[in-house]
């Protein structure tokens, strides 16, 4: 490669180098970037949470799980200090009442929470793509229309242009008919104006032998 | 995983503009631009190596490299729609200026795409980001001597790749003649 060549490389590299974006795409494309990031992060959040983790944060739930073990303690103790024997019957009904009692309102209110923050994070992640995807669509919807538009244009542009050369042919064809009409006439007449002057010069003929 | 977010917004405080500056610079558009710098950062909190990383600046600007040369093989593979035509990223120049212009651009950058990933950094950052060589090696984790020399033998290359194509586009164009 010669000189010229690697100077034009170096040209072009040096162009490549000034190229700069404006600075609202530079700090709207930075926004975007945070954006996706946080999203990113929240989704993968979400993903990996697992559900035990999520119902020991709630202080009623640890407020439960507290009482179920003091139960438990209360039982055992209660059993082995007890001078005669319990009816275990009885005593597996009534714990079964007590946690249920002391249990189920608060799994099912950390439920409800729980529920509520999932579905809000849901719709708000389907309201993006959702808005995301409009975008897309109209911006598809308005290019397949100008290039329908244009299309149409062209044919519309070629329609107008066949009539005109066939108005021009039409036109051309009509002046040539008028032309040949003209010169047959003009042979006509100069067959007219032969024959007359034929009679002319044998008339004078005539004349000047009659003279003579 | 919050650490690691509130570190990449750091280093998206600290280099989100010369990292998008770059990858417009290789991709010659804003909007791929813009697409690809969110790709960039979802890449980087998904990615294991990140935190093994000595240094993130360097590992970002490697990765964004990567992506920018990655949409323009995908794109010589798959041609543009009338939907993905843009206005390429241009300073100044008429129209026709500009579409010469972009062409050779565009020429010059799947040329630097063909080089290795190691010499194509540092070619990138040498003739495209204007980086001195001390800096460049500091991120390589190379000696200078060692940056000087890879960007050398990268432009050789590219010196090549370019003649090649050029004897090719010349070949190509004899036999249009000739038919």
């Amino acid at each position: 490669m010669s000189k010229n060549d690697e100077n034009q490389i170096h040209h072009r590299l040096k162009i490549l180098s000034q190229i700069e974006p404006s600075s609202k795409a530079t700090s709207r494309a930075i926004q975007r970037a945070c954006e996706a990031l946080i999203n990113e992060n929240k989704r993968r959040q979400g993903a990996s949470t697992r559900i035990w983790q999520t119902v020991f944060k709630s202080p009623i739930t640890k407020c439960a799980a507290a009482a179920i073990l003091l139960i438990a303690v209360g039982y055992t103790v209660g059993r082995a200090s007890a001078p005669q024997k319990l009816d275990l019957e009885e005593l597996q009904v009534t714990l079964e009442n007590s946690l249920k009692a002391s249990l189920e309102p608060a799994i099912r209110q950390d439920l409800i929470v729980q529920l509520n923050e999932q579905w809000q994070s849901a719709f708000a992640a389907g309201c993006a793509k959702l808005k995301e995807e409009l975008q897309q669509q109209v911006r598809r919807d308005l290019t397949e229309f100008a290039a329908q538009t244009l299309a149409a244009s062209g044919t519309l542009t070629n329609q107008r242009l066949m009539e005109l050369v066939q108005l021009i042919e039409a036109a051309r064809r009509r002046e040539r008919q008028q032309v040949a009409e003209a010169l047959q006439q003009i042979e006509q007449e100069k067959i007219q104006l032969r024959n007359g002057l034929l009679v002319v010069a044998a008339q004078t003929n005539e004349l000047m032998g009659t003279r003579q | 995983m919050p650490d690691r977010q509130k570190e990449l917004l750091e280093l998206l405080d600290r280099s989100g503009a010369n990292l998008y500056t770059l990858l417009t610079r290789l991709t010659l558009r804003e909007d791929v631009a813009e697409e690809l710098m969110q790709e960039l950062f979802i890449k980087l909190i998904n990615s294991r190596s990140f935190d093994k990383a000595g240094n993130p600046e360097a590992y970002a600007r490697r990765a964004a490299i990567n992506l920018a040369f990655d949409w323009r093989r995908n794109r010589k593979l798959n041609p543009l729609g009338l939907d993905q035509v843009c206005e390429p990223a241009s300073n100044d120049g008429s129209p026709l200026d500009k579409l010469v212009q972009a062409e050779e651009l565009d020429e010059i950058l799947n040329a630097i795409g063909q080089l290795n990933k190691m010499s194509r950094e540092a070619f990138v950052m040498r003739y495209i980001q204007q980086e001195p060589y001390d800096n460049i090696a500091e991120q390589l984790g190379k000696t200078a001597h060692h940056a000087r020399a890879l960007c050398s033998r990268a432009l050789n290359r590219l010196r090549n790749i370019l003649g090649h194509n050029q004897s090719q586009s010349f070949v190509k164009e004899t036999n249009n003649v000739k038919k």
